[in-house]
């Protein structure tokens, strides 16, 4: 495996620009998805906007070292939408995404053995725990305030306990490197989110337990780049509560609200 | 070797929590990178003995074990070097956490479970963990240690602090009989007592009840041998089958259900290196509230005389 840099310099501000990166990276996910419908396709394209303007826009600083930010995509089942980034920064080779979940390819959830992948996860609702703790070792070095822990949640994911267990640590340490993107797409495995389980005001549940939120519009890059913004300008724990379409840009997904392509 | 006193009477070094608590303390002043974990039993399980020595190295997440694991996941993984240290009970609703977050990238966590078995005689069954060994050593990295007594605790933390991966320390309470030097030597058996009839094997502070039931089948003429085994995993493979050889016959007495536990760990590799007749020796069902350590152990039939009981009937059976 060569050495490859995970640091994204960032800086594309322009809404056109990303939405370029963003419509290209569509069509990658759903060349991995004719690859092997078994993927998510629907949450991976929800959530892709948001992937595409952190790592795009806003940036990762990441010099090898442990001080760095941090990324923990917690709902680990939309990984397409992480590998089709990272092959477009050229951390993956391309031929690599084509043996999505083939055995001595990428594995169907994200693993800390995938070049510029931080954290093994695919269990839902222990990101942020774990986030809680590198936050945590962050604030020990003294350097909490330099660098950022996102943590990428589902909005299904929340119906696990650990997450508001996690919730209200971080809000009690007053880890302010804490950044939760809750990805608000309305459903999960099961079904739409109202009939599986009713979520309530997701916003007001983050700020019951002590954080700071901040409401968007998912796929509109201006909001998502405003909030990453605020997220590094104010200390946190902030939570963006991003409401987002799953199967978004794919028409037939989107209107269905269907996970994979095949059904 | 920096020392730290915290006891002012000499009766503490009957707790293995206070030993580990002291231990971590030490290791404390000896590696910056120590950061202890634990969910509202920092009084219980001592550990906020590390918190005023290391202010800001303790973390108390409150009741909530999966957070704790996945905490020290976080530590881990951003450099530090964390120990969870909670009841062997509780954390093990985080055993899943612990595999997915843990175990499986292989971190450099160590767990360090207290009140395990039936120590906590007073809290009654819903405290007492008769499943940890089972489940802990089911998982792929995860190591396993059980120490007999306060002093090997002590020890045993000291030495395996500098070990990588996931490792699991199964500790008791209080009121734990010192029975050995305090010397500890990680993967391998330990013989308390040499004996060439048949070999009892235990670990934890069960193995106090062998060493006198072994005293009582000697003045019966009975030559039975008394082995730790410390390291549950990985076990000691070379040092059973030797044992098993010597003697023919093991008795197996632990503090957790026949399933998974010792027993099953030592039947694992006797099975295909040296069958040899085990009798188990456990709890019979879930614990109880009882007054004394003492007091609970006679009900499950765990005492010396019990045990030397299960023994004769053992040896009788296998002699015909």
């Amino acid at each position: 495996m060569p050495i490859v840099s995970c640091a994204f310099p960032g800086g594309v501000r322009s809404h056109n620009k990303l939405a370029a990166i963003a419509r290209k990276l569509r069509l990658v996910v759903l060349e991995m998805a004719k690859i092997d419908p078994n993927i998510h396709v629907g949450a991976s394209l929800s959530v892709l906007d948001v992937l595409v303007t952190l790592y795009f826009g806003r940036g990762l600083r990441y010099d090898g070292s442990l001080e760095r930010d941090w990324v923990i995509l917690s709902k680990g089942h939309a990984v397409p939408a992480l590998y089709a980034i990272l092959a477009e920064m050229g951390v993956l080779q391309p031929e690599l995404l084509m043996k999505i979940r083939s055995v001595n390819g990428l594995e169907g959830h994200p693993s800390r053995e995938t070049p510029c992948i931080d954290v093994s996860t695919g269990s839902l609702g222990q990101g942020l725990s774990i986030a809680a703790g590198i936050a945590y070792a962050l604030k020990l070095r003294g350097v909490e305030d330099r660098y950022r822990v996102y943590t990428i949640l589902g909005d299904g994911e929340l119906d696990e306990g650990q997450v508001w267990e996690a919730a209200a640590t971080i809000a009690h340490l007053k880890l302010r490197s804490v950044v939760a993107i809750v990805d608000v797409n309305g459903y999960q495995l099961d079904g739409p989110t109202e009939i599986v389980k009713y979520k309530g005001n997701i916003a007001s549940k983050w700020e019951a337990f002590g954080w700071k939120t901040i409401v968007i519009d998912g796929h509109d890059y201006e909001m998502i780049l405003s909030a990453l913004d605020e997220a590094d300008r104010v200390g946190g724990p902030i939570a963006v509560i991003a409401y987002t379409r799953r199967g978004r840009g794919v028409g037939f997904l989107e209107a269905r609200g269907a996970q994979h392509i095949s059904k | 070797m920096r020392r730290v006193e915290h006891s002012t009477s000499p009766s503490k070094w009957t707790s293995m929590r206070d030993a580990v608590a002291r231990a971590l303390v030490e290791l404390g002043y000896h590696d910056d990178a120590l950061v202890v974990v634990t969910a509202d039993v920092a009084k219980s399980t001592r550990s906020q003995w590390f918190g005023k020595h290391h202010p800001g190295r303790l973390v108390n997440v409150g009741i909530s074990e999966q957070d704790m694991a996945g905490f020290a996941a976080g530590l881990a993984l951003a450099g530090y070097k964390p120990y969870i240290v909670a009841f062997a009970m509780f954390l093990l609703r985080a055993w899943e956490q612990i595999r997915n977050s843990i175990d499986r990238m292989n971190l450099d966590v160590h767990i360090i479970g207290t009140h395990s078995g039936l120590s906590n005689y007073t809290d009654g069954s819903s405290h007492q963990v008769l499943e940890d060994i089972a489940v802990m050593r089911a998982m792929i990295n995860m190591r396993v240690y059980v120490p007999a007594d306060p002093l090997q605790a002590y020890s045993m933390v000291h030495r395996l602090h500098w070990e990588e991966g996931p490792i699991y320390i199964r500790v008791a309470r209080d009121d734990t009989p010192v029975i050995t030097d305090g010397e500890f030597t990680p993967g391998k058996l330990e013989v308390l007592r040499d004996g060439s009839d048949v070999a009892l094997v235990s670990a934890g502070p069960l193995l106090a009840n062998c060493l006198e039931a072994a005293e009582i089948l000697g003045i019966e003429g009975l030559d039975v041998a008394v082995v730790n085994l410390h390291t549950v995993k990985p076990i000691d493979v070379q040092g059973l089958v030797k044992l098993a050889s010597k003697t023919g016959l093991l008795v197996v007495v632990e503090e957790h259900t026949p399933y998974g536990g010792i027993y099953g760990a030592i039947a694992e590799v006797l099975a295909h290196e040296k069958p040899t007749l085990m009798i188990p020796v456990h709890p019979r069902g879930y614990g109880k509230s009882a007054r004394s350590l003492r007091e609970l152990h006679l009900h499950m039939r765990l005492d010396p005389i019990s045990i030397a009981n299960q023994v004769r009937e053992a040896v009788r059976k296998w002699r015909g």
